[in-house]
């Protein structure tokens, strides 16, 4: 079979939008939708932590991981309908049953470490949470291990240097930093 | 011409190959999302997933999902290998204008 450039060319450009619209679809079918949605759970946790008293900054937490697991669930659903992984139903249960003994974990932490105030509690919960992220980026996407591991950073550096706006630090960094890496997610796919 | 594989590079084909190798190895592709993607009906769809699956390049599971038939797509490990061997059969026509 004979190819001539010009038709090479045309091949290979309809290749490129196949792999775009594909990167699109998948995007849009909400991947990105969990860093908005746990990006606006920190954002408004955090900044309870900083305006709120320590009882009220609980409640709230209680009430956004309620929403944010609701969310999540959702969220994935929708993302199983367009794309899914082979071994299916079996992972979907391990990643849920991992993320579920890393709480449990992070809880028996917490209750053997009793930490002194409400700034060691969230780094301990962050540390966890970033640490079952980075797992899961192992497994499933290397590339978001990155911004795992630059959140910790930014938790650290909330901690040990900015103490007094720790709070307000991890609700714009930390939460913002998810929701505006959701958009470009969006944007950029 | 090394690497050209004329039962890909049929357009529908290529555009089928195109989508499923951009997956991650262990994902696959509902039926109904590959071929809104594509924009060409059922029956055409099944027709090119038919070709490419008889020569072992992608392949389909079906299965009941709340009660409703859907059908899962997915490249094979040869199918990926060939569909590389195939864009650099059309990269090196280009190079050698």
């Amino acid at each position: 079979m004979n190819i001539s450039p010009s038709e090479a060319e045309q091949a290979l450009e309809s290749i490129q939008v196949m792999v775009s619209r594909t990167k699109k679809l998948i995007a849009n079918s909400g991947a990105y939708n969990f860093l908005i949605l746990w990006g606006a759970v920190w954002l408004i946790g955090f900044l309870g932590n900083h305006f709120a008293d320590g009882q009220t900054a609980a409640y709230i937490w209680i009430a956004l991981d309620i929403l944010g697991g609701l969310g999540s669930a959702i969220l994935g659903i929708r993302l199983g309908r367009v794309v899914r992984t082979t071994s299916g139903l079996t992972s979907g249960r391990r990643i849920g049953m991992f993320w579920l003994l890393l709480f449990v974990y992070c809880f028996l932490m917490i209750l053997i470490t009793s930490p002194a105030d409400g700034k060691q509690l969230a780094m301990i919960i962050i540390l966890f949470v970033i640490i079952g992220w980075v797992a899961m980026g192992l497994l499933l996407s290397v590339a978001s291990i990155w911004w795992g591991l630059g959140i910790t950073v930014l938790a650290l550096i909330g901690y040990f240097l900015l103490p007094d706006f720790f709070f307000i630090w991890m609700a714009v960094l930390g939460g913002g930093g998810m929701i505006a890496l959701g958009l470009y997610i969006r944007s950029r796919w | 011409m090394a690497g050209f594989n004329e039962i890909i590079h049929q357009p529908i084909r290529l555009q089928i190959m195109a989508s499923l190798v951009t997956l991650a190895g262990h994902e696959e592709m509902d039926f109904t999302s590959l071929r809104e993607l594509l924009d060409v009906t059922d029956g055409n769809l099944g027709a090119h997933l038919r070709k490419l699956e008889d020569a072992g390049y992608i392949t389909v599971k079906k299965e009941f999902v709340e009660r409703k038939p859907r059908s899962f797509i997915s490249a094979t490990s040869n199918g990926r290998k060939i569909f590389q061997e195939h864009v650099a059969a059309l990269e090196a026509i280009l190079k050698n204008e």
